[in-house]
């Protein structure tokens, strides 16, 4: 085998499931990529179509990828050879897209994680949100759906706001009754998600600050492709004592999708080293 | 060879049993039968079987029965498994069971027998202490007169004598069930992929409760599977499971082991079941000696145990060495004194032997495992990713 291999990373996120083709080689490509939202579709039939539709749009077969991978919810994902956790995956992910950065921020459905990074992507610290659902990206789904909006709109809609309005608390429960009350208090939608925008940005901030983390960061996941929270974050941090350095890509859903693209490569050709049963398979 | 997901739903269902249908419907068929409950730690069952009695184990009820009595006997500083078998008693599921065995596995279980005792559950209750003179005529003599006590219990019972030519024969018997789950462990060091360690454990476990000829022919279905070339293998690392030998973690945490990146290739889990390393002296003249000398010589090592000459930290090491694992999870109940107080010890000899470890608590009703995931998904990949050692 030469030392250009295809590999394959599916990353089973909390609403959206994400694949990505790779050549894995000195320079690595994406060959084609592929992002489903979840909806109330099973997730383990959803990533096997999702695989099966890229294999087939690429003329591919399941013995030419060398060695796939899943992260997030793995379990979900039945044909593969390994899998990864999700900071890892994000981690190479988000070095991946920018290779100078030594923080990359994973904001979820279900969490946000910060995670600093050395050259290689290798994970050195990490700090994520707790349990509370107020500080992830399902908390802007659901309140967008009460709005009115579609949560692709929501980034745009904060944009506009001139007079955001906070949410009193930082559970997602009593969040969720301040923004019924704004709406009966006549708030506009605008400031409502700009205020939920600035809420989550907040912990963010706080996040990045007890990691101390180190500039220039990354954010990864679905929700550093809302360009109101992307927005919210620097804002907060102009006001903050902080000097980082904070970028995001359009892609950036994928980062952990990558990830796992990326280390499955890794893994091959040291699994081919060790001659191991696994490679052999 | 019977087809194996039989073999493993009936295991599974033995194993969860908590009405011990198996044991009743065993004990009914012949009224001179005897049903012993012991608890999972060493208990040589050979005696029991020598004397026409089937050795019952009771691990607790995991994540099955909804705990409401148990509680009142005990503070919340004390582990779960005594509550669940106070619960099983108190709920009638132990009344078939004549005699019980509480093995020295801690303070907790040893009150746990004078509480059965004040329940007056069972024809007789026995706190089976061990020896921590590890000379024959010392610590053998004891542990001998242990067991003998035992026998006597049953034979009052019943009024079967047991000759030595029946108990080298259930010794035989034991012998083969011990060789058998050794050559399991050993094909599924390599092979891992060919049976997931939950299937593993229903097996294993199932063997507590019913009769070892019944378990043999399993185990040898097993086996027969496990030489087929079957499943596909995965790129995860291999561990060790330190700690979990008395109260049972619960299924869902076995698997998320095992989901989160992991082949676990040896454990301490249902320890009972494991417990001998080499064959007893099965043709002697006093076979209750040969069980006494094979305690002493033969045992593997655990925190509940004393062991003398032969630092447990040691044989951990030598267990990873063995099994050629990359790493071990420390896994033992929330409150349990001898796990938790061997752990700084264990850790120890790890750190020195440069073997990388994690270390959580659970208790047999733990339900999330989204922690514990996270924790396992990190401890493979730094292995997997930042390590020369790999599993192959």
């Amino acid at each position: 085998m030469s030392n250009e291999i295809i590999t394959l990373g599916i990353d089973v996120g909390g609403s959206y499931i994400k694949a990505a083709l790779m050549h894995y080689s000195n320079n690595c490509t994406i060959i084609d990529k592929k992002c489903e939202k979840v909806r109330k579709r099973n997730p383990s039939v959803l990533s096997e179509e999702i695989i099966e539709y890229l294999l087939e749009k690429n003329n591919l077969k399941h013995t030419d990828i060398a060695y796939s991978a899943s992260t997030g919810e793995g379990e979900m994902v039945t044909r593969k050879t390994g899998h990864f956790y999700s900071m890892t995956t994000h981690a190479k992910g988000g070095q991946f897209f920018f290779p100078e950065a030594r923080t990359v921020v994973d904001m979820g459905a279900l969490y946000v994680r910060a995670i600093k990074i050395n050259h290689e992507g290798k994970v050195l610290d990490y700090k994520m949100t707790g349990q509370c659902a107020s500080g992830s990206g399902q908390f802007i789904e659901n309140i967008s759906r009460y709005l009115g909006l579609a949560i692709e709109e929501v980034g745009s809609i904060s944009l506009q706001s001139q007079n955001p309005e906070t949410p009193s608390g930082i559970c997602a429960v009593l969040a969720e009754t301040d923004v019924i009350n704004m709406v009966s208090r006549g708030i506009s939608t605008q400031n409502i998600i700009k205020g939920i925008h600035l809420s989550i940005a907040n912990r963010v901030i706080r996040l990045l600050s007890s990691l101390k983390a180190e500039s220039p960061i990354f954010l990864t996941g679905g929700m550093a492709m809302n360009t109101g929270m992307v927005q919210a974050i620097n804002e907060l941090k102009t006001e903050s004592k902080y000097k980082w350095d904070i970028t995001t890509n359009d892609d950036a859903i994928y980062a952990g999708a990558y990830g796992a693209a990326l280390w499955s490569g890794f893994r091959f050709f040291k699994l081919k080293e060790k001659k191991s049963i696994i490679y052999a398979a | 060879m019977k087809n194996i997901d039989q073999i493993l739903e009936h295991c599974k269902e033995l194993a969860f049993d908590l009405e011990f249908s198996y044991a009743k419907n065993w004990k009914s068929a012949q009224t001179d039968r005897v049903l012993i409950g012991y608890m999972p730690i060493y208990f040589p069952r050979e005696i029991t079987h020598a004397a026409n009695a089937l050795a019952v184990g009771i691990l607790g009820t995991g994540d099955r029965k909804q705990i409401i009595k148990g509680d009142a006997f005990y503070q919340s500083y004390i582990c779960h498994i005594p509550r669940g078998i106070i619960e099983l008693a108190l709920d009638g599921n132990l009344d078939e069971i004549d005699g019980f065995i509480f093995p020295s596995i801690c303070d907790v279980i040893r009150n746990l027998s004078g509480t059965f005792q004040i329940l007056k559950k069972g024809k007789f209750v026995k706190y089976l202490d061990y020896p921590q003179n590890f000379l024959s005529h010392i610590g053998g003599k004891f542990y001998k007169t242990e067991l003998l006590h035992i026998l006597h219990e049953i034979q009052k019972i019943n009024n079967i004598e047991v000759t030595p030519e029946k108990l080298n024969n259930s010794i035989k018997l034991y012998n083969i069930n011990q060789r058998l789950l050794k050559e399991i462990y050993n094909i599924r060091q390599e092979y891992p992929w060919r049976i997931s360690f939950e299937n593993l454990y229903y097996v294993v476990r199932a063997g507590m409760v019913i009769t070892v000829e019944e378990h043999n022919k399993i185990l040898e279905d097993v086996l027969e599977f496990l030489n087929i070339n079957n499943g596909e293998p995965m790129d995860k690392i291999k561990v060790v499971i330190s700690g979990a030998f008395c109260e049972q973690p619960p299924i869902g945490l076995i698997k998320t082991i095992e989901l989160a990146g992991c082949y676990i290739v040896d454990d301490d889990l249902l320890l009972g079941s494991r417990w001998m390393k080499g064959d007893v002296a099965d043709n002697t003249d006093d076979p209750l000696n040969a069980l006494s000398e094979a305690y002493m010589n033969l045992s593997t090592f655990s925190s509940s145990v004393y062991s003398v000459g032969k630092p447990k930290g040691e044989q951990l090491v030598q267990l990873i060495k063995e099994r050629n694992a990359d790493g071990i999870i420390f896994a033992a109940p929330s409150f349990c004194d001898p796990a938790l107080l061997d752990l700084p010890v264990m850790q120890k000899a790890c750190d020195d032997a440069n073997i990388r470890y994690i270390s959580f608590q659970y208790n047999e009703n733990t339900g999330q495992y989204k922690v514990i995931k996270e924790q396992v998904g990190a401890f493979s990949d730094s292995i997997k990713l930042w390590e020369d050692t790999v599993s192959s």
